[in-house]
């Protein structure tokens, strides 16, 4: 059986909780033998290989995994603070390069700072400062200084979810 | 008594700022209400009421007051302030164009006169309605980007609100009525007069009408590009952009019901890392030998191996009985060589050792004569060089 060229990097990126993206060789690799890959995670591991447009990703049935939840509410933290001053988030997710101060200003004067102060991973400057880098590593943003980064595609996995969340809220109240 | 242009476009210049308020109030209420007229003559400390109502720019309507369509018009032009007229009314031109076409050309024959007046009433349609098209595009696109801007700090749930009227009952119709590719569609009726007109502007046998047609078709390619711009502003800039308003309203909506509740809320699910990496430096080696036994390689069959020869159990007990039968031996090799002999045929070591146990039986006598020579014994394997042992009973037997 032939293997892919970089296969040991895609099981070691995909393994490490990393999103693939669509600016990286591996994720064409990923889509053009998607079926191998599928088959090759459900079967070694249990883990499902989640393929969109924007992004790969291997999801496992961890009942006690948080970093997902904490990812969520750092999203919907910032996205709603960048809203109240005025701000399209999205454009600026989209496009824009953030800097580790402006996140904390936000998170610092947020509305919603008990949330902040009562999450492990969010509470202070420090603790988020780590964050980001565990987003880093994950591939959910890309740094483009010590103290920069931009948001990849990867965070679309969490505005669908945003996006979602109130189309079933709004077919609930229908 | 007939008032001067003049007078009245230096009247209006000279009190803009209070007919500016009065022309907001009567958008906003659809009339002037008396209060409302009182305090903008109070706030601007001048009262123009009894001009307004001598120019016929205003006319009272019982206590209250109403700008005369013609000078509202002109102010709205001069302030681009224009409220999006629904599809609807913008389709009623579909109805007064095609009925005037139909005209023109079943008479085409007919009294030049009314053909000539038919041919600058369709031209008259058409200029209204790309005017009515032009304002539509300019007030959505003017009010799509001030809902973009927020600056009247819209809730999220209003924008999505107002995001998803604007598209379905304004954007989206208009835009069907600017589709080159359906039939129905007041483009495609107009792109139909242009041929007609076109053919009629240079062969019609009257030479006036022949320059009517000529006005009528230079008019409609410029209302082909007008129109092409407006639906391009519609498609390329007005709905990505009313799109995006619904899309970032709708993802914040979603984001702050899950911050009521965010440890309750189902979220996405995510890889959890394990600490014990899966993989080690022989990794690649590893996932071929798991992934080779998926492979499919050739069938092969294995057949079970059949052992024929009965496995030999020393029978002590058989064997003790024989040597009890002979007692006393004088050399028990001999003796056990000769009974394997018998018994067997042959001599066979493993045999020959299992009848050597024998001799630790408690109940046999030995007696041992480190004189005598040791005897050879020749078994299928080996030849044996073994002592010269006799074996008695213990007591009398």
């Amino acid at each position: 059986m032939e293997y892919s060229k970089n296969h040991r990097q895609i099981v070691e990126d995909l393994i490490g909780g990393k999103f693939i993206l669509p600016t990286n060789k591996n994720f064409i690799e990923l889509k053009e033998k998607e079926k191998f890959y599928e088959d090759f995670f459900k079967f070694s591991f249990g883990h499902d290989l989640i393929m969109r447009q924007d992004f790969a990703f291997l999801v496992s049935d961890e009942t006690n995994e948080m970093l997902s939840r904490d990812v969520c509410i750092f999203f919907a933290i910032l996205c709603y603070e960048l809203d109240k001053d005025g701000r399209n988030f999205l454009d600026l997710i989209n496009y824009s390069e953030f800097e580790y101060d402006q996140i904390n200003d936000y998170f610092e004067n947020s509305s919603y700072l008990e949330v902040v102060r009562n999450n492990s991973r969010l509470r202070d400057i420090n603790t988020r400062n780590e964050f980001m880098d565990t987003l880093d590593r994950r591939n959910i943003i890309e740094k483009t200084g010590p103290q920069k980064f931009t948001f990849t595609t990867a965070h679309k996995n969490f505005t669908d979810f945003a996006m979602e969340l109130a189309k079933s809220k709004t077919a609930d109240v229908e | 008594m007939r008032i001067e242009p003049k007078t009245i476009i230096r009247f209006t210049l000279e009190y803009f700022d209070i007919i500016r308020d009065m022309f907001d109030a009567h958008v906003a209420e659809g009339l002037l209400k008396q209060e409302h007229v009182a305090e903008i003559f109070l706030k601007h400390n001048r009262n123009i009421e009894a001009q307004m109502l001598e120019y016929k720019l205003m006319r009272r309507i019982g206590n209250d007051f109403d700008l005369r369509s013609e000078y509202l018009n002109f102010l709205k032009f001069i302030l681009e302030e224009f409220r999006p007229l629904l599809p609807e009314h913008i389709e009623k031109y579909n109805y007064s164009i095609s009925e005037l076409f139909r005209k023109i050309k079943d008479e085409i024959f007919g009294d030049k006169d009314v053909l000539d007046s038919r041919v600058k009433n369709i031209s008259n349609e058409i200029r209204e309605f790309v005017t009515a098209v032009e304002h539509n595009t300019i007030s959505l696109l003017e009010q799509t980007r001030a809902l973009k801007a927020n600056l009247e700090k819209v809730d999220y749930r209003e924008k999505v609100q107002r995001a998803s009227f604007w598209i379905d009952y304004y954007i989206l119709p208009l835009n069907r009525i600017l589709d080159v590719t359906h039939n129905e569609s007041v483009i495609s009726k107009l792109y139909n007069i242009s041929e007609f007109v076109n053919n009629k502007r240079l062969n019609f046998y009257d030479e006036n009408i022949r320059q009517s047609f000529e006005s009528l078709y230079f008019q409609l390619i410029q209302t082909n590009d007008d129109l092409l711009k407006q639906s391009r502003i519609l498609t390329n800039e007005l709905l990505p952009l009313i799109e995006r308003i619904r899309t970032e309203s709708t993802i914040l909506s979603g984001f702050i019901t899950f911050l009521r509740n965010p440890y309750k809320t189902q979220v996405p699910k995510m890889f959890k890392r394990k600490n014990n990496m899966v993989l080690s430096s022989n990794a690649a080696l590893n996932a071929k030998a798991f992934m080779e036994q998926f492979a499919k390689d050739d069938t092969i069959y294995l057949e079970d191996l059949i052992d024929n020869n009965d496995k030999w159990i020393f029978d002590i007990d058989y064997f003790k009985g024989k040597l009890r039968e002979q007692l006393p031996v004088n050399n028990f090799f001999d003796w056990a060589a000769t009974t394997l002999e018998k018994e067997y045929t042959a001599i066979e070591s493993d045999k020959l050792f299992a009848l050597t146990t024998l001799l630790f039986e408690e109940d046999l006598q030995l007696e041992f004569d480190e004189k005598k020579k040791n005897k050879k014994i020749k078994t299928d394997e080996y030849t044996l060089k073994v002592p010269n042992i006799t074996v008695s009973n213990y007591g009398i037997f």
